[in-house]
């Protein structure tokens, strides 16, 4: 983090203290998240959205072509995730230069979906070790009020159910491909295995000393918050990033220092976590069906099925 | 299935040298037994990091411990020590603690606002104050703002100087005074680095070796060893002869040490190679006893110089075997000598 | 190759160990007294890995003096004769820096940084060899190389990676099985279950979460004890030198 934004011991006292009162000062529970808002699918092209999530404002657009696959992988498309993060969303970051923070938050998105195959790669292969299809996602940062693993891996996650690729047309013996316009053709959607959704839990050191964390027995006072904005993210002690599926499966764990936490709460905060995993998997199921409706309305597109049905 | 057990296999050698290797099996299967460690632990005097040295909440913490709810714990590798009641643990190797009155050799990192940084080797820079110095002109003198200009023409980058630690500030920093003849700049020889826990603290760290080799040896670990200044010990006995007279000239010679000279850059321009070929051979006298961890002290620099005589050739002493050969003989003649 | 290799039905893996077995841990500190402060070289099978420590020391750089703590600096090195194939790493590397960035964060927990402020801890590691669970024997050569430099830490940070066959956690893998099953890396605080290091790469059922945790964190256990005797054995040999003189 290039800029530090100084936060004076009293508020990080008085933070504390009201956070081991229960209390925190966005009023919200421990484990509850803010829900997303404002959330816009764009009609006239697949695979752009925005959306908001209490202040911190994400864009994500999906875009795809056609090239040649790696030579080592000829059945398989290839997939990026391109991660922006610059000082238009909060000062803390630079332009231009890739601190490690911006690192390790890409990192995590990445390995939350591309690594965890959740974009199905043998289902973008058109003719093997010659054309694929190259699907990237470029990941915007419009403003950030905490919690930019989460809320971005959620984004990604919804303009790939967006996103629709032109359909095509193998010729000539499958030397040559026509690409349909998307007017021409319906086009179609990617094939997604599974919605991998991060979960962020931000731990906070409430005990007099140090110690008391690092080695001593009582875990009590240990507090761990859910989706946690922009001043509890400066004043956290450490954080812990838990991905899961639908299917009750770890996807990505990971601990970048901070203060240890112990295994029973691990073990607790990752049960608990499906709940919201459910939540927020169904949300993005809903997003998708409810703008496919409202398309199909719009699109006066009933007509057009009925014929093809003929 | 029992998810605590691990299996590992070690080496069957004395590796785990206070685990009983009575069984005929170069398998060890060690099941959670290993000691915890008591105050009282395995008849080994070393604590390591984790480790309980006492519950009892009587005892003052000092460094290298810390404590949970009245327990303490070491925070190092190393040694207990009890002075009345402060428990402290004295890690095995470290950085050189500066503490008042240390006799230390360093060098010159950074010339700043009146002070100059100086490397001693410990955790932080060492700082000396224009104020501790002596400038040419007597020692009297008030520190003007010239002195503040031409700061870099006493002690630049780079260069090493002796001095005495004056105190340590509450931040841990170093202060360092050469308001003595016997510190400042250093000329005419070679310096050599060893780590500082081979230094034993002595009386003097200043010293006079056989064959007209004089050496400053630091307590920070830092050494200097240079060619003896023959002119001092000329002054010293005509200053014997004044003090008989009766006269005080303490205050009139300082202000003729403290010229120029005493900060100058140039060697003298006699040294021979005798001279040459015998800081050498301190040199590599004092790189055995490192090598050996040997604690360095004046009579053990001079035992090794008289055993290494009989190796004519002084580059020949930084073999393993003259090294150690010479360590042996250092320790025989002590126990020689009682 | 195919998948009924990595555990047979006799309970044999790859290379012959059981599930719950560890691969040959060795360990040496103070392997370069005369270059740096503190140093330790770790062996986890063919996995090898060098670790020197510098400091605490003078910052070089205005920059990384904080007035309340010690800075703590690392830098991973992965010699380009560390696998099978050659191979040329830069240090610019998303995952490098990731490396990094967690192994720094992780340390800035488990030292007394508060005891050394305005200094810089300088940290450089060479890994020589890989073979599966790279970050595990970094890590814990990084904290046998502080306590060779005496720099006053909490408690050991000892860490090692598990794997998840079909039902059956294996401990301790090997470059192949990590190739082929999903990894785990944990580090403990000492003889504690606090976890300071925490990273999974691909996918686990998460019911299966609770039985790996618990073979890992005995492994854990089994190599502070190890790495224990190493400094108590090397302390001893030191601790009877100074007694002679």
């Amino acid at each position: 983090m290039s800029r530090k934004i100084e936060i004076t011991t009293n508020e990080k006292t008085y933070f504390i203290e009201a956070l081991k009162n229960g209390i925190r000062l966005n009023g919200r529970q421990f484990n509850e998240m803010r829900t997303p808002s404002n959330i816009f699918l764009s009609k006239d092209e697949y695979g752009y959205i925005e959306l908001e999530w209490g202040l911190t404002k994400i864009s994500c657009r999906v875009s795809s072509f056609i090239r040649k696959p790696f030579e080592d992988r000829p059945f398989e498309g290839i997939f990026n995730i391109n991660c922006e993060i610059n000082s238009m969303a909060s000062k803390q970051f630079e332009n231009g230069k890739n601190s490690d923070e911006e690192v390790l938050i890409s990192r995590i998105i990445e390995k939350s979906i591309r690594r965890s195959n959740s974009l199905d790669l043998e289902s973008l292969c058109i003719i093997s070790g010659e054309k694929v299809w190259s699907i990237t996602v470029d990941l915007n940062f419009l403003n950030f009020d905490g919690n930019f693993i989460d809320i971005g891996c959620f984004g990604v996650m919804l303009a790939l159910s967006h996103f629709k690729k032109p359909d095509i047309t193998i010729i000539n013996g499958g030397k040559d491909i026509i690409i349909h316009d998307i007017n021409e053709r319906e086009p179609q959607p990617l094939s997604i295995l599974h919605i991998p959704i991060c979960l962020t839990y931000s731990f906070y050191n409430t005990s007099q000393n140090v110690e008391e964390n690092i080695k001593g027995e009582s875990d009590e006072d240990a507090i761990y918050l859910l989706d946690c904005d922009y001043k509890e993210d400066l004043l956290k002690d450490g954080s812990i990033i838990i991905t899961l599926n639908k299917n009750r499966e770890i996807i990505q764990l990971s601990k970048n220092g901070g203060i240890p936490i112990d295994v029973n709460i691990l073990l607790d905060l990752s049960l608990n976590s499906i709940k919201f995993v459910n939540e927020l998997t169904d949300l993005i199921k809903t997003l998708i069906k409810d703008h496919e409706q409202q398309r199909f309305t719009e699109l006066n597109l009933k007509l057009l099925q009925v014929g093809a049905d003929r | 299935m029992d998810v605590t057990e691990v299996i590992n296999i070690t080496k069957p050698s004395r590796s785990r040298g206070y685990e009983d290797e009575d069984d005929d099996s170069d398998i060890e299967m060690l099941g959670n037994n290993h000691n915890d460690g008591e105050f009282t632990n395995n008849n080994s005097s070393i604590v390591t990091p984790g480790e309980l040295i006492t519950e009892d909440p009587i005892w003052m913490k000092g460094h290298g411990t810390y404590f949970i709810e009245d327990k303490t714990y070491s925070s190092v590798a190393g040694n207990v020590s009890r002075v009345n009641r402060l428990l402290s643990v004295i890690p095995i190797r470290g950085r050189y603690q500066p503490e008042t009155g240390d006799h230390i050799v360093g060098r010159i990192t950074e010339v700043g606002n009146k002070r100059w940084k100086v490397d001693i080797g410990a955790k932080q820079d060492a700082v000396l104050m224009l104020g501790s110095v002596n400038l040419p002109g007597g020692i009297l003198r008030r520190k003007s703002e010239t002195d503040e200009l031409q700061m870099r023409n006493f002690l630049k980058e780079g260069d090493l100087l002796n001095a005495e630690v004056q105190t340590i500030f509450n931040n841990g920093i170093a202060s360092l005074h050469t308001r003595s003849l016997k510190y400042g700049k250093l000329r005419n020889g070679m310096f050599l680095k060893v780590p500082s826990s081979l230094i034993i603290k002595s009386k003097n760290h200043a010293f006079d070796l056989p064959g007209n080799i004089s050496c400053v040896l630091g307590v920070n670990g830092y050494i200097w060893l240079y060619k003896t200044n023959l002119n001092n010990q000329n002054n010293n006995t005509t200053n014997i002869n004044i003090h008989n007279n009766g006269a005080s000239p303490a205050i009139t010679r300082l202000e003729e040490e403290s010229s120029w000279e005493i900060y100058s850059d140039k060697n003298d321009s006699n040294i021979t190679n005798a001279i040459r070929s015998n800081i050498t051979r301190y040199y590599n006298i004092i790189k055995a006893l490192s090598f050996c961890e040997l604690g360095i002290t004046e009579p053990r620099i001079i035992m090794g110089y008289e055993s290494s005589l009989s190796y004519m050739n002084v580059g020949s002493l930084i073999d393993k075997d003259s090294m150690e050969t010479i360590c042996q003989e250092i320790i025989n003649n002590e126990k020689m000598r009682g | 190759m195919s998948r009924m290799e990595i555990y047979s039905p006799e309970g044999l893996r790859l290379d012959g160990r059981r599930w719950n077995e560890l691969r040959r841990f060795e360990s040496k500190i103070n392997t370069h007294p005369n270059s740096s402060d503190g140093s330790s070289y770790v062996e986890q099978g063919n996995t090898k890995v060098i670790c020197m420590v510098q400091g605490p020391m003078e910052p070089s750089s205005r920059s990384q003096a904080d007035s309340t703590k010690a800075t703590i600096e690392v830098n991973l090195s992965v010699a380009s004769f560390s696998t099978f194939e050659r191979k040329k790493r830069s240090k610019s590397e998303k995952r490098m820096v990731e490396l990094k960035a967690t192994l720094e964060r992780t340390f800035e927990q488990s030292v007394m940084c508060h005891l050394y402020p305005r200094t810089l801890i300088q940290v450089d590691v060479t890994v020589l060899a890989q073979d599966g669970g790279l970050l595990a024997s970094v890590t814990n050569a990084i904290t046998l190389a502080l306590i060779d430099a005496g720099i006053a830490m909490y408690d050991y940070v000892s860490c090692i990676s598990v794997g998840l066959y079909d039902q059956t956690p294996l401990l301790d893998l090997n470059g192949l099985e990590e190739k082929d099953i999903s990894t785990l890396t944990i580090g403990v605080i000492g003889k504690t279950e606090k976890l300071a290091l925490l990273m999974l790469e691909d996918k686990i059922p998460l019911d299966n979460l609770e039985s790996i945790l618990g073979i890992a964190i005995a492994a854990t256990h089994r190599l502070r004890d190890l790495m224990d005797d190493e400094v108590r054995k090397h302390g001893n040999v030191r601790a009877s030198k100074l007694a002679k003189n």
